[in-house]
């Protein structure tokens, strides 16, 4: 059962303890995604994510680096929709040292000019790098296409807007969403909850705390959008809506995706791959943000192969609302259930998971709890959800050398 | 952590490394062959072969095999690499004996023609990808400049032109040839039962024939030539360089993995001070690649095509300076706790363990302990990772990019 406080200035902190490790991983959410940032300043947050290490309290940035890699942190940043997390895997004698090192970093970055210009050329790298890469490229734009704006907005960014971004400008950005009061620190491992909760306290309690920006959610039409690219392959991203975490039908939506690509045996894998061969990667997954969710669907196909593997895969999604078999279900519960408790050995994965569960839901979900809810699901249940929630609606992207159509 | 080994009749090695607190277990079967124990008339065979093995035995179907897998909840998946090809599984511990049995099965296919025909197409599809994904092409165009004829340079994936050519009847010879049972080592991690395990290894693989497999295993110095070829779709040069390094059987591969921290971590090393916090690169990383007999550091930059001379002077100064300089006391001391907390959390998990556990079996012929990779890493000296400089000269590189201009110009 994950451990929680919360400080006086709003700020959440969550642990999980793990009996037979040594090590530990802690991230901070920082309010501060892609969501987040102003018009016009699309992509500040990775600036600002690279910009914080560059010197912090006391040490430059050199000085910083160097104490972050003497104590052996395996250290990780990643910029989503709400938020920028931070945080490290590391031995756990060195937790301590790791949590003052983290706290002058988000709390007190040094944000010189002089470091400014190669933070943003790095995330204006990063933006054009993307065109070399189309498989992330194509998921990115599709989360872009399929989430109300700003919420799906690009976590890499525009590269006109970030080359238009100034210091100032992004010092602006840290005041505002730096918020104390909206930040979660989630640890799992080996740790001592009462020091963990007394140190962060003594770090946070009296820092930054504002009420967030309220966002303004604008509704998007779905649509399909080809990127020319004359590759090898054609990469194919569909999208289409279905339950949030917080829904009644949550379950029985995830037992469904997993009919749907959860193995091997999956219906997708097994009709596009396997059958047909038109495709070496081909999968759909569950995806979320806490306003809106939808399952995400990758393939990737030579052009002579994209139009039929796009006719394959929506008549799959079509299918599943004509029922599914016992054994089906069977499988994709000991899926689900044996994926939980593997990924529950993993610190960093606990850590992630129980951070993103308490931003989603208010609160932490035990694994008991989720074995017991995939449990609960049945035939009938799922069937009964797929009928009323038919997945016939869907956006897509494409990069490659040729566009698909659609099926109405 | 109780440590087990057993080998049946015909050679096959079973080992276990138990670890009853663990709440999964982890199995895998590492065969010692792969792309450079092929011939050009059969490139890409073991990595084929290996998507062969899931389409099943002479009583199992694809989809009875993708099911069995997936209704114990398995994580299941293979790779094949220049000189193994490994198939692995994580599951609840309840389960690891009937995966084991699985995957025992499994090693010996039925190869049906009608499935090998179905699967070239995806194997093609896997090509295809792989083009789009230029840090990967560039390495594999690397590796081929930097070994010429030496079979290491063999492309794990084949061409299309290679698998289009690939008859059934070459990939039975080839099975024969490389999977026979003094070839291959079953690895298990976790909680599990041993003597199930064991037992079900050997009914099923106890009656496979041992033979003679061999592999040359000439070290090879590197070319040092220098290649480029052009893509229009592209907008950054992805560059790869390769010199000679360690082999796995070297007791300075630790000494040569502390190097490639000092050299080219992501983040905190020389090539990220040099050429990644100024911007001059997006991405500048080096690794040391022991293998069988032989060994590589190799380099993967990224960057924009205006800044590739600037960024290959840098990489040239960063090796010369070590080379006349060596390391200091504190990067040694650095590259150790972020090598050892790595190492840590890793094999903390069965599916992490198993691998360094097989694969110490397979190159080393013997059980390591963590503690005994611990104790190594931290007994490495400034003056062996400076001796390891002076041996291997990281300016007499082997170079290949991929970058934006006129195709094939």
């Amino acid at each position: 059962m994950a451990d929680k406080h919360i400080l006086k200035n709003g700020m959440v902190i969550l642990g999980e303890q793990m009996a037979e490790v040594g090590s530990a991983t802690f991230e901070f959410m920082i309010p501060a995604g892609a969501s987040r940032m102003e018009q016009g300043c699309c992509g500040a947050c990775n600036v600002i994510s690279d910009w914080i290490f560059r010197g912090a309290g006391d040490r430059d940035s050199r000085e910083l680096s160097d104490a972050i890699d003497g104590l052996g942190l395996q250290r990780f940043s990643a910029v989503g929709s709400g938020y920028i997390t931070i945080g490290s895997a590391l031995e756990a004698g060195s937790l301590s040292e790791a949590l003052d090192l983290y706290a002058d970093i988000v709390r007190e970055p040094m944000l010189k000019d002089e470091q400014f210009d190669a933070a943003k050329q790095l995330a204006v790298d990063n933006v054009m790098s993307l065109d070399d890469d189309p498989r992330q490229k194509v998921m990115i734009k599709l989360r872009e296409q399929f989430y109300p704006s700003p919420l799906g907005r690009s976590t890499a960014g525009d590269v006109d807007e970030l080359k238009a971004l100034t210091a100032e400008k992004s010092r602006e950005l840290i005041e505002e969403n730096f918020n104390f009061s909206e930040t979660i620190f989630s640890i799992a491992g080996k740790y001592e909850f009462d020091s963990v909760v007394k140190q962060v306290k003594e770090l946070f309690e009296n820092g930054r705390h504002k009420r967030p920006r309220p966002l303004q959610i604008v509704q998007r039409e779905r649509e399909y959008l080809h990127i020319h690219n004359d590759g090898a392959q054609v990469h194919i991203g569909l999208m289409t809506g279905t339950v949030k975490p917080t829904d009644e039908d949550y379950y029985n939506a995830r037992v469904a995706v997993s009919i749907l690509s959860g193995g091997m045996s999956g219906r997708l894998f097994t009709e596009v791959r396997e059958k047909r061969g038109l495709c070496y990667a081909i999968g759909a997954g569950y995806h979320t943000l806490k306003d809106a969710a939808g399952i995400m669907c990758y393939a990737g196909t030579t052009p002579d192969k994209g139009q039929e593997t796009v006719d394959v895969i929506i008549r799959e999604f079509n299918k599943l609302s004509e029922g599914i078999t016992d054994k089906e279900l069977q499988r994709a519960k000991v899926g689900l259930k044996s994926s939980l408790v593997m990924q529950s050995e993993s610190s960093g994965y606990l850590a992630g998971a129980n951070g993103s569960d308490y931003h989603i839901l208010g609160r932490v979900r035990s694994i008991e709890e989720i074995k017991s809810k995939v449990e609960q699901t049945s035939v009938d249940s799922v069937t009964d959800f797929l009928r009323r929630n038919k997945f016939d609606k869907f956006t897509a992207v494409t990069i490659g050398p040729e566009s698909i159509k659609l099926e109405a | 952590m109780e440590f087990k080994k057993r080998q049946l009749d015909n050679g096959l090695v079973i080992i276990g490394e138990l670890n009853k607190a663990a709440k999964s277990a982890a199995v895998g079967f590492f065969v010692r062959t792969g792309a450079r124990d092929e011939n050009g008339q059969i490139n890409g065979v073991s990595h084929f072969l290996e998507h062969m093995l899931f389409k099943g035995t002479e009583k199992l179907s694809a989809f009875e095999v993708n099911e069995a897998f997936d209704s114990k909840g398995a994580k299941f998946n293979a790779y094949t690499g220049e000189e193994n090809t490994v198939f692995f599984a994580s599951v609840l511990p309840e389960y690891l004996t009937e995966i084991s049995r699985l995957w025992s099965q499994l090693l010996r296919p039925a190869l049906r023609d009608d499935d090998f025909s179905m699967e070239k197409n995806v194997i093609k599809q896997e090509i295809a990808m792989y083009k789009d994904q230029p840090e990967f092409d560039v390495m594999d165009r690397c590796r081929k400049l930097y070994f010429g004829e030496h079979p290491c340079g063999n492309s794990v994936l084949g061409t299309e032109e290679s698998i289009d050519k690939l008859t059934a009847e070459q990939m039975r010879g080839y099975f024969q040839s490389r999977y026979a049972p003094n070839n291959i080592v079953l690895a298990a991690v976790g909680d599990f039962d041993w003597d199930q395990v064991c037992a079900v290894v050997e009914e099923v693989c106890g009656r496979w024939q041992r033979q003679d497999v061999t592999r040359a295993l000439d070290d090879f110095g590197g070319s040092i030539e220098n290649g480029r070829i052009a893509k229009a779709n592209l907008a950054r040069e992805h560059i790869c360089l390769m010199s000679p390094g360690v082999s796995a059987q070297d007791d300075r591969r630790f000494a040569a993995s502390l190097l490639d921290s000092i050299v080219g971590d992501s983040v905190g090393s020389r090539f990220f001070w040099e050429l990644v916090d100024n911007a001059i690169a997006e991405e500048a990383v080096m690794h040391s690649g022991p293998m069988d007999g032989t060994g590589l550091f190799y380099s993967y930059i990224r960057c924009s095509r205006e800044n590739v001379e600037k960024v290959l002077e840098i990489v040239k100064k960063v090796f010369s300076n070590l080379r006349a300089d060596g390391i200091t006391n504190d990067e040694l001391r650095k590259a150790k706790n972020k090598l050892l907390s790595h190492l840590v959390i890793k094999n903390e998990v069965p599916s992490g363990r198993l691998f360094d556990l097989g694969l110490n079996w397979i190159y080393l012929k013997k059980y390591r302990k963590l503690s005994d990779d611990i104790e190594a890493i931290k007994q490495v000296s400034v003056a062996d990772v400076n001796s390891l400089i002076g041996e291997f000269n990281l300016s007499d590189f082997t170079q290949f990019s991929i970058g934006p201009g006129e195709d094939g110009s």
